[in-house]
């Protein structure tokens, strides 16, 4: 078997040196291609898996500290695996067809390939200090992305982003090293604190699930911690915003997984943190209403959906898991496809209100179907990958609570009447057609395609993943 | 063969401290022959000696005396190895910067002398001697770069006399308990019981060095002789004067004091903690960016004060570890300041644009930034994960939480730096010098690389501490 991920790293690492040195006008295609070799390997781990039947992948490589038998090890399954397909397509997309305005391209190049770098290394780490350096490293990255290529008022957007999600990473440091030190044979491992845990007491577990949880709520976005989020998704470049949408948001999602198997007394509360998951749907849903930005109302939907994902995570059980990280994975692909139309309608009109905006599908076809297919998706629409989440979902959270618990799934469909509402406005109506001034890159048409080709792909041939998801 | 290396070994020792001895005579016939550029070769050749020897002698793991003076075992080399780094950094900022080089040069023999007699301290005495002269030679080179600095360099002076005197008074009051100063554990009458007179001699003990370390109450002079003094020195006295002191601390509390190790215990989880919160809130306000990373390097002092806290072999450790990683991490990013303030940028706000002026110093300058907030892969984060664990270890949860609090805080005024350097284009260039320029590229090679692969410098720092623990 080959040495997978190590050759996913190696190539970003080439591929972040090369967009680095190479000048401007190539830098681009370097990140495209370094990407692309990344995504083809990530197809390759698919192929490799679907013959042996499952996905199992672990890798060993130098050390990192010693004294804590903490080395760069990185390990598979199925539900990190589902989530590293996403990103690297994701990243490939972003990369190719996310800056047709061409504006800085050899910052954007690097700090993506940087960027994928931390998520690969992140959803196939094997430990808990891997994890929090692939997180940070991420943070950092994306900080920048936020700050050298965002709009006007990226100061204030960037600051609170990092002040945010370094105040997640240090709930993150301390709580590992709580795990450390109460794990009677303390380790870093994931799945030697996972075999082990039961045995540390149940009042640090608590400590340490509140932690964890904290870190990975303010990440995820929900409720009382969702605050950077519009501000961020506001001031983005559509690159970044397809990236912090896309794969940013997924790492507290993979992270919640985690929690529940590292710190399993943290089973107790998760009644509380479904109920916290239904208001944040509800609270976002709501607050969406009262957005008249593209692209800000498309980030209060990553609120609600991912609130919706943390419900099917504290379900706990394996139709919430499989389904909450089945909705990640098309969540990632379908707010990756709206922001990239909505950046393409702000450079192309621009100006993102959607009650400035008229006939979009007339001017711009490509977009308009674009953004309409993003909206199913977003909402799980049938034959959509979103669909199979949902459902997964909602099936855990209807055998783990009552029957009440399935009420968020109201907030789904408010969000979606009102993306209805805004797209019928701005997209649909065929009234005083906003005329554009620029045609749609071919790069970027290649990009809406192979979005709404994963969409549907993942949407109607659902078993090829779900397959190794063991029942 | 035995003998052999035994040979090698004790010759290598005396080379060592030859060598130290023809640093500061090196200083001082270059006031005769008035050559800066011949000076800066022969002295930067000795610190190479010394570093070299001092690896080479820190490899043995054995210990021997030299001169009744000096000891070298793995914790004396670990720090002459650093500070000898440190020294030929400092060294080749400041031929190019200072403006009565030969002087400075002549202070400057005097001054590693005192911080390799600390390194390698034998007895409390050579601890003393080793105070005054850091103190007097780095308050004569401030004085020496022109009049608007005497301000800084009386403050330093005064400050410094008062805490050599309380270190002084305090080696005095050891003398009932312990055999003639040597650094060896006091006698086990040494307790609590025996009079308050040993715990007086403790506290004056942590006062003066707290002075010269820069904790919590004692460093309000740090941010004024810090803006106040020039950048070479500024460098100086935050990477190597700060570290000596707690090596200091290190040998006196840890071997001779260690009797009563839950009395300092106590008392620096307390210090620790005020002075990372004094560093890191009152940094948030400051614009002046010398002040601000004066007030950055109290609160990283703070974070090396948690692993004296806990009194452990793998506190130390730690404590040693972080103590490496930011004597790099400030020389480096005083260098940078150095440099602008030479062009008169000083302020953050003058800082917009670094990026488009010099994209080289600007992204050492976020590394080494980062680095101190204790963001991964970067030495740093390995520095403050090895703290935080020791002092988890002991069972100070609630001190942890602090620390990392602390760890939080300092990400705001780290980040407005790093935003301020990166907005604005279309500035013109800006070409650092070379010295500017090394330092930095070595600064900035030891953060990446000690951060990817920090194994080594694990290995190191603990053959140190526990070298300390034996020497017992």
């Amino acid at each position: 078997m080959l040495p997978f991920i190590g050759m996913m790293l190696l190539t970003l690492i080439i591929g972040t040196i090369a967009a680095a040195v190479v000048d401007e006008g190539r830098s681009r295609r370097m990140a495209a291609l370094f990407t692309g070799l990344t995504m083809i390997i990530a197809f390759g781990i698919l192929v490799y898996s679907l013959i042996t039947g499952s996905v199992n992948v672990h890798e060993d490589y130098i050390y990192y500290m010693v004294q804590f038998a903490v080395d760069f090890n990185f390990q598979l399954n199925i539900i990190s695996f589902s989530l590293l397909l996403m990103a690297t397509i994701v990243s490939f997309i972003t990369a190719l067809s996310g800056n047709t305005e061409h504006e800085r391209e050899k910052t954007s190049s690097v700090l993506i390939l940087l960027f994928e770098l931390s998520a690969v290394g992140l959803f196939a780490s094997a430990n808990l200090i891997m994890f929090f350096l692939f997180w940070d490293v991420g943070v950092v990255a994306l900080f920048f992305m936020l700050y050298l290529l965002g709009s006007a008022n990226r100061r204030h957007a960037a600051m609170k982003f990092i002040v945010y999600e370094i105040l997640a990473s240090m709930l993150l440091l301390f709580a590992i090293m709580l795990l450390y030190f109460y794990t009677p044979v303390h380790s870093f491992d994931i799945n030697t604190i996972i075999q082990n845990s039961p045995l540390i007491p149940t009042s640090t577990q608590w400590l340490v699930f509140f932690l964890l949880a904290g870190a990975f709520l303010i990440n995820m976005p929900v409720f009382p911690a969702h605050l950077w989020l519009p501000d961020a998704h506001t001031e983005a470049s559509t690159q970044g915003s397809m990236l912090l949408s896309g794969i940013l948001t997924k790492f507290g999602g993979y992270g919640m997984i985690l929690t529940f198997l590292l710190v399993p007394s943290g089973y107790t509360f998760s009644g509380f943190l479904g109920l916290l998951a239904g208001f944040s749907a509800f609270y976002a849903a709501f607050a969406l209403m009262t957005q008249h930005d593209i692209k800000r109302i498309i980030a209060y939907t990553t609120i609600v959906e991912m609130s919706i994902i943390l419900l099917g995570i504290a379900s706990q059980n394996v139709y919430g898991t499989t389904g909450a990280t089945y909705a990640m994975l098309a969540h990632g692909f379908g707010i990756a496809m709206l922001f990239l139309a909505a950046g393409s309608i702000g450079y192309m009109f621009s100006d993102r209100d959607f009650r400035a905006l008229r006939g979009i599908i007339k001017s711009s076809v490509s977009t308009g179907y674009t953004m309409l297919i993003g909206i199913f998706a977003t909402t799980g629409v049938p034959l959509t990958a979103a669909f199979i989440g949902d459902v997964l979902i909602f099936t855990g959270v209807l055998k783990a609570f009552s029957v009440y618990a399935t009420i968020p799934l109201f907030s789904l469909l408010l969000a979606g009447a009102y993306l209805y509402y805004v797209i019928n406005k701005s997209v649909l109506s065929t009234k005083d057609v906003t005329q554009n001034v620029e045609y749609i890159a071919r790069e970027q048409k290649l990009g809406y395609s192979m979005l709404m080709f994963f969409i549907f792909f993942f949407g109607v041939l659902p078993f090829i993943l779900l397959n190794f998801f063991s029942v | 063969m035995v003998l052999y290396s035994q040979i090698y070994f004790l010759t290598m020792g005396y080379v060592m401290v030859a060598a130290v001895a023809a640093l500061l005579a090196a200083g001082v016939l270059s006031l005769l022959h008035k050559n800066k550029r011949l000076h800066l070769i022969i002295s930067s050749a000795i610190l190479l000696v010394i570093l070299v020897s001092s690896l080479t002698l820190s490899a043995y793991n054995q210990s021997f005396i030299v001169l009744n003076l000096f000891i070298v075992y793995p914790f004396s080399m670990f720090f002459t190895a650093l500070f000898s780094m440190a020294l030929l950094l400092v060294n080749m900022l400041a031929s190019e910067y200072s403006t009565d080089y030969l002087s400075f040069s002549m202070l400057l023999g005097f001054s590693a002398l005192g911080i390799f007699a600390i390194a390698m301290a034998n007895s409390l005495i050579t601890i003393l001697l080793g105070l005054e002269l850091i103190t007097v030679p780095t308050a004569l080179m401030i004085m020496l770069s022109g009049k608007k600095f005497i301000e800084a360099a009386m403050k330093l002076f005064v400050l410094g006399a008062v805490a050599v005197a309380a270190f002084a008074f305090a080696v005095s009051l050891t003398l009932p308990y312990g055999p003639q100063f040597a650094l060896t554990p006091l006698s086990s009458n040494a307790s609590v019981s025996s009079g308050y007179l040993i715990v007086l001699a403790l506290l004056l003990f942590i006062a003066a060095l707290s002075f010269d370390a820069s904790l919590f109450p004692f460093n309000l002079w740090v941010p004024d002789v810090y803006t106040g003094a020039p950048g070479y020195v500024t460098a100086m006295m935050a990477g190597i004067n700060k570290k000596v002191a707690f090596v200091a601390l290190f040998e006196i509390l840890i071997v001779v004091m260690y009797s009563l190790s839950g009395y300092f215990s106590s008392a620096f989880q307390v210090i620790a903690v005020l002075t990372m919160f004094f560093g890191n809130l009152v940094a948030m306000v400051q614009v002046n960016i010398k002040r601000l990373f004066a007030y950055s390097s109290i609160a990283q002092a703070g974070f090396i004060a948690l692993g004296i806290a806990t009194a452990t072999q793998y506190g130390i450790e730690a404590s040693i570890f972080q103590i490496a990683a930011h004597t790099f991490m400030i020389i480096g990013t005083f260098a940078i300041v150095l440099w602008l303030e030479s062009k008169n940028i000083k302020t953050i706000q003058d800082y917009n644009g670094l990026n488009y002026r010099n994209s080289f110093a600007a992204f050492a300058l976020t590394i080494f930034m980062l680095s101190m907030i204790g963001v991964p892969p970067l030495v740093g984060f390995v520095g403050k994960f090895l703290l935080f664990t020791s002092i988890i270890q002991v069972g100070f949860i609630l001190l942890t939480a602090l620390a990392v609090i602390n760890s939080f805080i300092s990400v705001y005024y780290y980040a407005k730096v790093i935003m301020s350097m990166y907005s604005k284009r279309d500035k013109e260039r800006m070409d650092a010098t070379w010295s500017i320029n090394t330092t930095i590229a070595i600064c900035l090679g030891f953060v990446i690389v000690m951060g990817l692969f920090p194994q080594s410098l694990m290995s190191a720092s603990a053959l140190a501490s526990g070298s300390l623990l034996l020497i017992r």
